[in-house]
Protein backbone atom coordinates (compact mmCIF):
# COMPACT_ATOMS: atom_id res chain seq x y z
CA UNK A 1 0.00 0.00 0.00
CA UNK A 2 1.07 3.34 -0.68
CA UNK A 3 1.95 5.84 1.75
CA UNK A 4 -0.84 7.99 2.64
CA UNK A 5 -0.09 11.59 2.12
CA UNK A 6 -2.72 14.83 2.33
CA UNK A 7 -3.32 16.76 -0.84
CA UNK A 8 -2.16 20.19 -0.71
CA UNK A 9 -5.41 21.17 -1.64
CA UNK A 10 -7.00 19.43 1.59
CA UNK A 11 -4.86 21.19 3.65
CA UNK A 12 -4.92 24.35 2.23
CA UNK A 13 -9.23 24.02 3.09
CA UNK A 14 -8.31 22.42 6.39
CA UNK A 15 -6.09 25.66 7.12
CA UNK A 16 -8.62 28.40 6.07
CA UNK A 17 -11.61 26.54 7.15
CA UNK A 18 -9.54 27.12 10.79
CA UNK A 19 -8.39 30.92 9.62
CA UNK A 20 -12.10 31.79 9.13
CA UNK A 21 -13.82 29.89 11.47
CA UNK A 22 -12.08 28.83 14.50
CA UNK A 23 -14.70 31.00 16.64
CA UNK A 24 -17.45 31.74 15.14
CA UNK A 25 -19.63 28.89 16.72
CA UNK A 26 -18.47 29.80 20.58
CA UNK A 27 -20.12 28.67 23.84
CA UNK A 28 -18.99 28.70 26.68
CA UNK A 29 -19.24 24.68 26.85
CA UNK A 30 -17.31 23.94 23.92
CA UNK A 31 -15.43 27.01 22.62
CA UNK A 32 -13.64 25.80 19.54
CA UNK A 33 -14.52 22.99 19.22
CA UNK A 34 -16.36 22.98 15.83
CA UNK A 35 -13.85 25.37 14.37
CA UNK A 36 -11.70 22.71 15.25
CA UNK A 37 -13.86 20.13 13.40
CA UNK A 38 -14.21 21.80 10.83
CA UNK A 39 -10.66 22.43 10.13
CA UNK A 40 -10.23 18.22 10.42
CA UNK A 41 -12.69 17.67 8.35
CA UNK A 42 -11.70 17.85 4.53
CA UNK A 43 -8.47 16.20 6.15
CA UNK A 44 -10.24 13.01 7.14
CA UNK A 45 -11.70 12.55 4.07
CA UNK A 46 -9.12 13.32 2.14
CA UNK A 47 -7.06 10.18 4.25
CA UNK A 48 -9.83 8.00 4.95
CA UNK A 49 -12.42 6.75 1.88
CA UNK A 50 -14.25 4.27 4.40
CA UNK A 51 -16.95 5.55 6.62
CA UNK A 52 -15.88 3.91 9.95
CA UNK A 53 -12.39 5.05 10.02
CA UNK A 54 -13.87 9.07 9.38
CA UNK A 55 -16.43 8.37 12.17
CA UNK A 56 -13.46 7.17 14.51
CA UNK A 57 -11.14 10.06 13.67
CA UNK A 58 -13.94 12.84 13.56
CA UNK A 59 -15.36 11.26 17.14
CA UNK A 60 -10.98 11.97 18.02
CA UNK A 61 -11.96 16.06 17.62
CA UNK A 62 -14.65 15.80 19.51
CA UNK A 63 -13.04 16.88 22.56
CA UNK A 64 -12.89 20.13 24.31
CA UNK A 65 -10.66 22.71 22.42
CA UNK A 66 -10.31 26.16 23.61
CA UNK A 67 -6.61 28.20 22.77
CA UNK A 68 -5.30 31.56 21.63
CA UNK A 69 -6.43 30.77 18.07
CA UNK A 70 -4.01 32.16 15.95
CA UNK A 71 -0.67 30.98 17.69
CA UNK A 72 -3.04 27.95 18.06
CA UNK A 73 -3.32 27.02 14.26
CA UNK A 74 0.07 25.37 15.57
CA UNK A 75 -1.57 22.96 17.49
CA UNK A 76 -4.24 22.49 14.69
CA UNK A 77 -1.36 21.75 12.03
CA UNK A 78 0.11 19.43 14.41
CA UNK A 79 -2.43 17.40 14.78
CA UNK A 80 -3.15 17.24 10.73
CA UNK A 81 0.37 15.54 10.85
CA UNK A 82 -0.56 13.30 13.49
CA UNK A 83 -4.01 12.33 11.70
CA UNK A 84 -1.66 11.47 8.55
CA UNK A 85 0.22 9.05 10.70
CA UNK A 86 -2.08 6.98 11.86
CA UNK A 87 -3.87 7.05 9.06
CA UNK A 88 -0.16 5.03 7.41
CA UNK A 89 -1.30 2.90 10.69
CA UNK A 90 1.27 4.30 12.87
CA UNK A 91 0.68 2.34 15.91
CA UNK A 92 1.35 4.67 18.55
CA UNK A 93 -0.77 7.35 17.50
CA UNK A 94 -4.35 6.50 18.81
CA UNK A 95 -6.98 8.73 20.03
CA UNK A 96 -5.10 9.21 23.62
CA UNK A 97 -2.07 9.97 21.77
CA UNK A 98 -4.08 13.41 19.87
CA UNK A 99 -6.38 14.36 22.55
CA UNK A 100 -3.71 13.70 25.10
CA UNK A 101 -0.84 16.39 22.99
CA UNK A 102 -4.13 19.14 22.25
CA UNK A 103 -4.87 19.25 26.18
CA UNK A 104 -1.09 19.50 26.86
CA UNK A 105 -0.69 22.41 24.24
CA UNK A 106 -3.96 24.29 24.52
CA UNK A 107 -2.82 25.70 27.78
CA UNK A 108 0.63 27.07 27.28
CA UNK A 109 0.09 27.90 23.95
CA UNK A 110 -3.18 29.95 24.73
CA UNK A 111 -0.71 31.84 27.45
CA UNK A 112 2.21 32.30 25.10
CA UNK A 113 -0.34 33.60 22.46
CA UNK A 114 -2.35 36.12 24.86
CA UNK A 115 0.77 37.79 25.83
CA UNK A 116 2.69 37.96 22.14
CA UNK A 117 0.03 38.36 20.02
CA UNK A 118 -2.83 40.36 21.48
CA UNK A 119 -0.78 41.58 24.27
CA UNK A 120 2.10 42.77 22.23
CA UNK A 121 1.80 42.64 18.78
CA UNK A 122 -1.59 44.25 18.43
CA UNK A 123 -1.34 46.83 20.62
CA UNK A 124 2.10 48.17 19.32
CA UNK A 125 0.71 48.27 16.28
CA UNK A 126 -2.70 50.08 17.12
CA UNK A 127 -0.12 52.68 19.17
CA UNK A 128 1.31 52.92 16.23
CA UNK A 129 -1.66 53.45 14.20
CA UNK A 130 -2.81 55.70 17.13
CA UNK A 131 -0.29 57.75 16.22
CA UNK A 132 -0.68 57.83 12.38
CA UNK A 133 -4.62 58.79 13.09
CA UNK A 134 -3.89 62.05 15.08
CA UNK A 135 -6.20 64.41 14.13
CA UNK A 136 -8.77 62.45 12.44
CA UNK A 137 -6.86 60.65 9.55
CA UNK A 138 -7.66 57.78 8.37
CA UNK A 139 -4.07 56.43 7.49
CA UNK A 140 -3.64 54.88 11.19
CA UNK A 141 -7.22 52.90 10.43
CA UNK A 142 -6.01 51.69 7.43
CA UNK A 143 -2.05 51.10 8.12
CA UNK A 144 -3.32 48.64 11.10
CA UNK A 145 -5.79 47.06 8.75
CA UNK A 146 -3.59 45.91 5.94
CA UNK A 147 -0.42 45.50 8.40
CA UNK A 148 -2.00 43.40 11.14
CA UNK A 149 -4.15 40.89 8.61
CA UNK A 150 -1.17 40.40 6.60
CA UNK A 151 0.85 39.63 9.47
CA UNK A 152 -2.17 37.83 10.86
CA UNK A 153 -2.70 35.64 7.87
CA UNK A 154 0.80 34.59 6.41
CA UNK A 155 2.00 33.93 10.78
CA UNK A 156 -0.63 31.68 11.11
CA UNK A 157 -0.13 29.97 7.66
CA UNK A 158 3.33 29.63 8.86
CA UNK A 159 2.17 28.46 12.18
CA UNK A 160 0.11 25.83 10.89
CA UNK A 161 2.39 24.36 8.18
CA UNK A 162 5.49 24.07 10.53
CA UNK A 163 2.90 22.56 12.93
CA UNK A 164 2.34 19.94 10.25
CA UNK A 165 5.71 19.44 9.24
CA UNK A 166 7.55 19.75 12.02
CA UNK A 167 4.98 18.24 14.68
CA UNK A 168 6.07 18.25 18.08
CA UNK A 169 9.34 19.48 17.37
CA UNK A 170 7.61 22.87 16.46
CA UNK A 171 6.38 23.04 20.65
CA UNK A 172 10.32 22.86 21.77
CA UNK A 173 11.24 25.77 19.60
CA UNK A 174 8.30 27.84 21.18
CA UNK A 175 9.20 26.76 24.73
CA UNK A 176 12.52 25.94 24.39
CA UNK A 177 15.45 28.50 25.70
CA UNK A 178 15.69 30.22 22.15
CA UNK A 179 12.05 30.62 22.30
CA UNK A 180 11.70 32.27 25.45
CA UNK A 181 15.11 34.64 24.69
CA UNK A 182 12.60 36.02 21.97
CA UNK A 183 9.65 36.06 23.58
CA UNK A 184 11.18 38.25 26.66
CA UNK A 185 13.32 40.56 24.28
CA UNK A 186 9.84 41.05 22.70
CA UNK A 187 8.21 41.63 25.78
CA UNK A 188 10.65 44.52 26.14
CA UNK A 189 9.54 46.28 22.82
CA UNK A 190 6.12 45.68 24.17
CA UNK A 191 6.36 47.63 27.57
CA UNK A 192 8.41 50.80 26.06
CA UNK A 193 5.89 51.18 23.58
CA UNK A 194 3.35 50.85 25.78
CA UNK A 195 4.69 53.33 28.30
CA UNK A 196 5.06 55.80 25.21
CA UNK A 197 1.01 55.13 24.05
CA UNK A 198 0.11 56.02 27.44
CA UNK A 199 2.67 59.49 27.81
CA UNK A 200 1.10 60.38 24.31
CA UNK A 201 -2.42 59.31 24.86
CA UNK A 202 -3.66 59.43 28.40
CA UNK A 203 -3.62 62.91 30.39
CA UNK A 204 -4.80 63.21 33.72
CA UNK A 205 -4.63 66.52 34.92
CA UNK A 206 -5.13 68.50 38.07
CA UNK A 207 -6.44 71.69 38.29
CA UNK A 208 -6.17 72.42 41.70
CA UNK A 209 -4.68 76.17 42.37
CA UNK A 210 -3.92 77.47 45.09
CA UNK A 211 -4.91 81.66 45.31
CA UNK A 212 -2.98 84.65 47.89
CA UNK A 213 -5.77 86.93 49.15
CA UNK A 214 -5.00 89.34 45.83
CA UNK A 215 -7.09 86.09 43.67
CA UNK A 216 -3.30 85.35 41.91
CA UNK A 217 -2.41 81.86 42.14
CA UNK A 218 1.28 80.95 43.50
CA UNK A 219 0.68 77.02 43.70
CA UNK A 220 -0.69 75.52 40.43
CA UNK A 221 -0.17 72.59 41.26
CA UNK A 222 -0.41 70.74 37.36
CA UNK A 223 2.92 72.92 36.79
CA UNK A 224 4.74 71.46 40.24
CA UNK A 225 4.16 67.89 39.37
CA UNK A 226 5.56 68.17 35.78
CA UNK A 227 8.53 70.13 37.12
CA UNK A 228 9.31 66.81 38.60
CA UNK A 229 8.34 64.43 36.22
CA UNK A 230 6.06 64.94 33.46
CA UNK A 231 3.19 62.59 33.05
CA UNK A 232 3.58 61.87 37.13
CA UNK A 233 -0.37 62.02 37.49
CA UNK A 234 -0.72 59.98 34.36
CA UNK A 235 1.49 57.46 36.30
CA UNK A 236 0.43 57.45 39.35
CA UNK A 237 -3.13 57.03 38.47
CA UNK A 238 -1.77 54.02 35.68
CA UNK A 239 0.24 51.84 38.52
CA UNK A 240 -3.03 52.49 41.05
CA UNK A 241 -4.98 50.64 38.60
CA UNK A 242 -2.20 47.79 38.20
CA UNK A 243 -2.05 47.42 42.06
CA UNK A 244 -5.56 46.95 42.05
CA UNK A 245 -6.05 44.48 39.23
CA UNK A 246 -2.55 42.38 39.64
CA UNK A 247 -2.48 42.73 43.80
CA UNK A 248 -5.66 43.12 45.03
CA UNK A 249 -7.45 40.79 42.09
CA UNK A 250 -10.05 43.45 41.65
CA UNK A 251 -11.84 43.29 37.94
CA UNK A 252 -11.67 45.80 35.54
CA UNK A 253 -15.35 46.59 35.51
CA UNK A 254 -15.40 47.21 39.36
CA UNK A 255 -12.22 49.52 39.17
CA UNK A 256 -13.97 51.18 36.20
CA UNK A 257 -16.72 52.27 39.21
CA UNK A 258 -14.12 53.21 41.40
CA UNK A 259 -13.10 55.58 38.61
CA UNK A 260 -16.17 57.42 38.80
CA UNK A 261 -16.43 57.73 42.28
CA UNK A 262 -12.72 59.24 42.43
CA UNK A 263 -13.98 61.77 39.50
CA UNK A 264 -17.13 62.80 41.51
CA UNK A 265 -15.53 63.27 44.31
CA UNK A 266 -12.13 65.43 42.39
CA UNK A 267 -14.83 67.52 40.55
CA UNK A 268 -16.80 68.25 44.11
CA UNK A 269 -13.28 69.49 45.69
CA UNK A 270 -11.76 71.22 42.61
CA UNK A 271 -9.67 68.96 41.85
CA UNK A 272 -10.49 67.96 38.57
CA UNK A 273 -12.43 70.28 36.06
CA UNK A 274 -12.39 69.83 32.43
CA UNK A 275 -13.43 73.21 32.02
CA UNK A 276 -16.46 73.08 29.96
CA UNK A 277 -19.01 75.15 28.59
CA UNK A 278 -21.33 75.75 25.58
CA UNK B 1 -26.84 64.56 13.65
CA UNK B 2 -29.29 61.55 12.87
CA UNK B 3 -28.64 57.91 11.89
CA UNK B 4 -31.00 56.52 9.62
CA UNK B 5 -32.26 53.04 9.57
CA UNK B 6 -30.05 52.24 6.53
CA UNK B 7 -27.21 53.73 8.33
CA UNK B 8 -28.72 51.49 11.70
CA UNK B 9 -29.12 48.55 9.56
CA UNK B 10 -25.23 48.74 7.97
CA UNK B 11 -23.90 49.25 11.42
CA UNK B 12 -26.03 46.17 12.74
CA UNK B 13 -24.03 44.12 9.87
CA UNK B 14 -20.37 45.08 10.74
CA UNK B 15 -21.57 44.52 14.58
CA UNK B 16 -22.44 40.78 13.67
CA UNK B 17 -18.95 40.43 11.72
CA UNK B 18 -17.22 42.46 14.30
CA UNK B 19 -17.75 40.49 17.38
CA UNK B 20 -15.84 37.81 19.64
CA UNK B 21 -16.91 35.07 18.79
CA UNK B 22 -18.04 37.12 15.37
CA UNK B 23 -18.91 36.02 11.95
CA UNK B 24 -15.85 38.01 9.94
CA UNK B 25 -13.71 35.25 11.96
CA UNK B 26 -10.96 36.28 14.67
CA UNK B 27 -8.38 37.89 12.54
CA UNK B 28 -10.94 39.98 10.41
CA UNK B 29 -13.66 39.84 13.00
CA UNK B 30 -12.62 40.40 16.16
CA UNK B 31 -9.32 41.70 15.82
CA UNK B 32 -9.50 43.94 13.02
CA UNK B 33 -13.39 45.20 12.39
CA UNK B 34 -13.54 44.79 16.28
CA UNK B 35 -11.07 47.43 17.08
CA UNK B 36 -12.13 51.25 18.20
CA UNK B 37 -10.26 52.65 16.14
CA UNK B 38 -11.24 50.22 12.48
CA UNK B 39 -14.44 50.82 13.65
CA UNK B 40 -14.56 54.57 14.14
CA UNK B 41 -13.27 54.58 10.39
CA UNK B 42 -16.02 52.06 9.38
CA UNK B 43 -18.92 54.29 11.53
CA UNK B 44 -17.19 57.64 10.08
CA UNK B 45 -17.88 56.43 6.16
CA UNK B 46 -20.75 55.28 7.23
CA UNK B 47 -22.17 58.32 8.96
CA UNK B 48 -20.87 60.28 6.35
CA UNK B 49 -18.43 62.28 8.86
CA UNK B 50 -14.93 60.14 9.02
CA UNK B 51 -13.27 62.58 10.91
CA UNK B 52 -15.39 62.49 13.79
CA UNK B 53 -15.64 58.82 13.65
CA UNK B 54 -11.87 58.41 13.41
CA UNK B 55 -11.21 61.02 16.34
CA UNK B 56 -13.43 58.91 18.70
CA UNK B 57 -12.50 55.36 17.70
CA UNK B 58 -8.73 56.76 18.73
CA UNK B 59 -10.73 57.49 22.34
CA UNK B 60 -12.18 54.14 22.73
CA UNK B 61 -9.14 52.80 21.26
CA UNK B 62 -6.59 53.86 24.18
CA UNK B 63 -9.60 51.88 26.35
CA UNK B 64 -9.10 49.00 24.93
CA UNK B 65 -5.84 48.89 23.79
CA UNK B 66 -5.54 45.34 25.38
CA UNK B 67 -8.81 43.82 25.12
CA UNK B 68 -7.54 40.21 25.74
CA UNK B 69 -10.21 37.55 26.74
CA UNK B 70 -8.21 34.92 28.40
CA UNK B 71 -10.63 31.35 28.41
CA UNK B 72 -13.37 33.31 27.01
CA UNK B 73 -14.28 35.55 29.56
CA UNK B 74 -15.14 39.14 28.68
CA UNK B 75 -14.63 42.31 30.38
CA UNK B 76 -16.33 44.81 27.30
CA UNK B 77 -17.77 43.97 24.06
CA UNK B 78 -16.25 45.06 20.79
CA UNK B 79 -19.54 45.53 18.95
CA UNK B 80 -20.82 47.08 21.33
CA UNK B 81 -18.13 49.85 21.58
CA UNK B 82 -17.14 50.19 17.81
CA UNK B 83 -20.47 49.88 16.53
CA UNK B 84 -22.92 51.20 19.25
CA UNK B 85 -20.88 53.78 21.11
CA UNK B 86 -18.76 55.00 18.82
CA UNK B 87 -22.00 56.24 16.47
CA UNK B 88 -23.70 57.84 19.51
CA UNK B 89 -20.28 59.24 20.70
CA UNK B 90 -20.33 60.90 17.23
CA UNK B 91 -23.81 62.05 17.78
CA UNK B 92 -23.55 63.25 20.91
CA UNK B 93 -20.45 65.45 20.17
CA UNK B 94 -22.32 66.65 17.19
CA UNK B 95 -25.07 67.71 18.97
CA UNK B 96 -22.72 69.56 21.58
CA UNK B 97 -21.50 71.29 19.50
CA UNK B 98 -17.73 70.24 20.41
CA UNK B 99 -15.02 69.82 18.72
CA UNK B 100 -13.99 66.20 18.19
CA UNK B 101 -10.22 66.65 18.50
CA UNK B 102 -11.12 68.35 21.83
CA UNK B 103 -10.24 67.16 25.72
CA UNK B 104 -13.63 67.60 25.77
CA UNK B 105 -14.72 65.35 22.74
CA UNK B 106 -12.34 63.04 23.59
CA UNK B 107 -13.57 62.75 27.09
CA UNK B 108 -17.26 62.23 26.12
CA UNK B 109 -16.29 59.24 23.14
CA UNK B 110 -14.87 57.67 26.02
CA UNK B 111 -17.43 57.49 28.45
CA UNK B 112 -19.93 56.88 26.32
CA UNK B 113 -18.29 53.85 24.13
CA UNK B 114 -17.38 51.95 27.88
CA UNK B 115 -20.40 52.74 29.36
CA UNK B 116 -21.97 50.40 26.27
CA UNK B 117 -19.08 48.34 26.10
CA UNK B 118 -19.49 47.24 29.53
CA UNK B 119 -22.80 46.92 29.66
CA UNK B 120 -22.96 44.91 26.27
CA UNK B 121 -21.10 41.71 27.46
CA UNK B 122 -25.04 40.91 27.88
CA UNK B 123 -24.79 40.43 23.92
CA UNK B 124 -21.79 37.89 24.21
CA UNK B 125 -23.08 36.04 26.31
CA UNK B 126 -26.49 36.08 24.70
CA UNK B 127 -24.54 34.76 21.36
CA UNK B 128 -22.31 32.20 23.41
CA UNK B 129 -25.44 30.72 24.67
CA UNK B 130 -28.00 30.57 21.37
CA UNK B 131 -25.08 28.64 19.99
CA UNK B 132 -24.98 26.21 22.30
CA UNK B 133 -28.11 25.20 20.53
CA UNK B 134 -26.83 24.74 17.35
CA UNK B 135 -23.84 22.79 18.79
CA UNK B 136 -26.40 20.28 20.02
CA UNK B 137 -27.82 19.73 16.47
CA UNK B 138 -24.24 19.69 15.35
CA UNK B 139 -23.25 16.56 17.98
CA UNK B 140 -26.45 14.70 16.50
CA UNK B 141 -25.26 15.18 13.18
CA UNK B 142 -21.52 13.81 13.75
CA UNK B 143 -23.13 10.64 15.74
CA UNK B 144 -25.28 9.99 12.38
CA UNK B 145 -21.75 9.92 10.67
CA UNK B 146 -23.62 13.31 8.61
CA UNK B 147 -19.78 15.25 9.03
CA UNK B 148 -20.74 18.07 6.51
CA UNK B 149 -23.29 19.83 9.15
CA UNK B 150 -20.34 20.58 10.66
CA UNK B 151 -20.02 23.58 8.48
CA UNK B 152 -23.65 24.87 8.76
CA UNK B 153 -22.79 24.39 12.25
CA UNK B 154 -19.91 26.43 12.35
CA UNK B 155 -20.38 28.90 9.90
CA UNK B 156 -24.73 29.34 9.19
CA UNK B 157 -26.28 28.75 11.84
CA UNK B 158 -24.09 31.35 13.74
CA UNK B 159 -26.01 33.95 11.85
CA UNK B 160 -29.28 33.43 13.48
CA UNK B 161 -28.02 34.04 17.23
CA UNK B 162 -25.94 37.50 15.81
CA UNK B 163 -29.27 38.44 13.90
CA UNK B 164 -30.93 38.39 17.65
CA UNK B 165 -28.17 39.52 19.83
CA UNK B 166 -25.50 41.76 17.27
CA UNK B 167 -27.78 43.59 14.39
CA UNK B 168 -31.63 43.69 16.20
CA UNK B 169 -29.46 45.82 19.31
CA UNK B 170 -27.33 47.56 17.19
CA UNK B 171 -29.95 48.82 14.60
CA UNK B 172 -32.44 49.44 18.03
CA UNK B 173 -30.02 51.35 20.03
CA UNK B 174 -28.50 53.55 17.35
CA UNK B 175 -31.25 54.26 16.04
CA UNK B 176 -33.23 55.29 19.34
CA UNK B 177 -30.23 56.19 21.03
CA UNK B 178 -29.09 59.35 18.80
CA UNK B 179 -32.39 61.26 19.94
CA UNK B 180 -31.71 59.95 23.73
CA UNK B 181 -28.33 61.41 23.35
CA UNK B 182 -29.95 64.57 21.66
CA UNK B 183 -32.30 65.07 24.85
CA UNK B 184 -29.52 64.42 27.15
CA UNK B 185 -27.85 67.76 25.66
CA UNK B 186 -31.28 69.58 27.53
CA UNK B 187 -31.51 67.75 30.73
CA UNK B 188 -27.68 67.90 31.71
CA UNK B 189 -25.78 71.45 31.57
CA UNK B 190 -22.25 71.12 30.19
CA UNK B 191 -20.81 72.99 33.60
CA UNK B 192 -22.68 70.74 35.86
CA UNK B 193 -21.43 68.32 38.25
CA UNK B 194 -22.78 65.09 35.92
CA UNK B 195 -20.80 66.57 32.62
CA UNK B 196 -17.78 67.39 35.03
CA UNK B 197 -17.69 64.31 36.37
CA UNK B 198 -18.85 62.19 32.99
CA UNK B 199 -15.59 64.10 31.05
CA UNK B 200 -13.11 63.48 34.18
CA UNK B 201 -13.99 59.90 33.84
CA UNK B 202 -13.24 59.47 30.29
CA UNK B 203 -10.03 60.65 31.07
CA UNK B 204 -9.37 58.71 33.89
CA UNK B 205 -10.63 55.55 32.13
CA UNK B 206 -7.63 54.65 29.51
CA UNK B 207 -5.47 54.50 32.79
CA UNK B 208 -7.35 50.33 33.00
CA UNK B 209 -6.60 50.04 29.58
CA UNK B 210 -3.12 50.57 29.93
CA UNK B 211 -3.34 48.88 33.73
CA UNK B 212 -5.05 45.55 31.75
CA UNK B 213 -2.03 45.70 29.17
CA UNK B 214 0.76 45.85 31.75
CA UNK B 215 -0.74 43.09 34.21
CA UNK B 216 -0.19 40.65 30.88
CA UNK B 217 3.45 42.16 30.65
CA UNK B 218 4.40 42.65 34.27
CA UNK B 219 5.60 39.64 36.56
CA UNK B 220 7.77 41.58 39.21
CA UNK B 221 8.81 45.22 39.70
CA UNK B 222 11.42 45.31 37.61
CA UNK B 223 9.48 44.53 34.52
CA UNK B 224 7.78 48.06 35.15
CA UNK B 225 11.49 49.53 33.67
CA UNK B 226 10.18 49.22 29.97
CA UNK B 227 7.41 50.42 30.50
CA UNK B 228 9.13 53.72 32.27
CA UNK B 229 11.66 53.88 29.81
CA UNK B 230 8.75 54.48 27.11
CA UNK B 231 6.57 56.70 29.14
CA UNK B 232 9.74 58.78 29.80
CA UNK B 233 10.71 59.37 25.90
CA UNK B 234 7.19 60.04 24.72
CA UNK B 235 6.34 62.44 28.06
CA UNK B 236 9.81 64.26 28.75
CA UNK B 237 11.90 63.71 25.47
CA UNK B 238 8.42 64.36 22.96
CA UNK B 239 9.65 61.25 20.86
CA UNK B 240 6.49 59.88 19.20
CA UNK B 241 5.46 55.97 18.91
CA UNK B 242 7.66 55.23 15.85
CA UNK B 243 10.23 56.55 17.35
CA UNK B 244 10.14 55.00 21.05
CA UNK B 245 9.47 51.74 19.50
CA UNK B 246 13.17 52.17 17.45
CA UNK B 247 14.79 53.08 20.72
CA UNK B 248 13.29 49.59 22.07
CA UNK B 249 14.45 47.59 18.74
CA UNK B 250 18.30 48.12 20.57
CA UNK B 251 17.29 47.15 24.05
CA UNK B 252 15.58 44.06 22.86
CA UNK B 253 18.87 43.08 20.60
CA UNK B 254 20.96 43.43 23.73
CA UNK B 255 18.32 41.36 25.95
CA UNK B 256 18.09 38.23 22.69
CA UNK B 257 21.90 38.19 23.19
CA UNK B 258 22.58 38.39 26.61
CA UNK B 259 19.54 35.57 27.67
CA UNK B 260 21.19 33.38 25.07
CA UNK B 261 24.49 33.67 26.26
CA UNK B 262 22.84 32.75 29.56
CA UNK B 263 21.70 29.47 28.37
CA UNK B 264 24.71 28.20 26.69
CA UNK B 265 26.36 28.88 29.75
CA UNK B 266 23.96 26.81 31.55
CA UNK B 267 24.25 23.96 29.21
CA UNK B 268 27.81 23.64 29.72
CA UNK B 269 28.05 24.49 33.40
CA UNK B 270 25.80 21.28 33.39
CA UNK B 271 27.62 19.26 30.97
CA UNK B 272 31.11 20.10 33.36
CA UNK B 273 28.87 18.93 36.23
CA UNK B 274 28.10 15.24 34.60
CA UNK B 275 31.67 14.73 33.96
CA UNK B 276 32.58 15.28 37.08
CA UNK B 277 29.79 13.08 38.12
CA UNK B 278 30.94 10.45 36.15
CA UNK B 279 34.53 10.46 37.67
CA UNK B 280 33.24 9.89 41.12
Amino acid sequence: MAEKKISKKALSRAFHHWYYGNLTCFTQEHMQTFGYLASMLPIIEDLYDNKEDQQRSMNTYTAFFNTEPQLGALVVGITAGLEEARANGAGDVDDETINGLRAGLMGPIAGIGDSLVVGTLIPVLLGIALGLSTGGSPVGAIFYIVVWNLLAYFGMKLAYMKGYELGGKAVDFLVGPQGLAIRKSVGIVGGMVVGAVAATWVSVKTSFVLKNAAGEAFLVLQDQIDAVYPGLLTAIFIVFCWWLMAKKNVSPIKVMLLLVVIAFVGVFLGFFNPGLQY
Amino acid sequence: MTISWIQAALLGLFACLASMPGLGGTSIGNYTLGRPLVGGLVCGLILGDMKTGILCGVAMQVVYIALVTPGGTVSADVRAISYIGIPLAMVAIKTQGLDPASVEGTGLATSMGTLVGTVGTVLFYGTATLNLAWQHYGWNAITKGDFHKVYLVDWVLPWISHILFSFIPTLIMCKLGASAVTALKTALPMDGLAMKTLFTVGSLLPCVGIAILLKQIVENVVDFIPFFVGFTLAASLGLNLVSSAVISLIFATLYYQLEMIKSTRVAVASGDFDDEEEDI
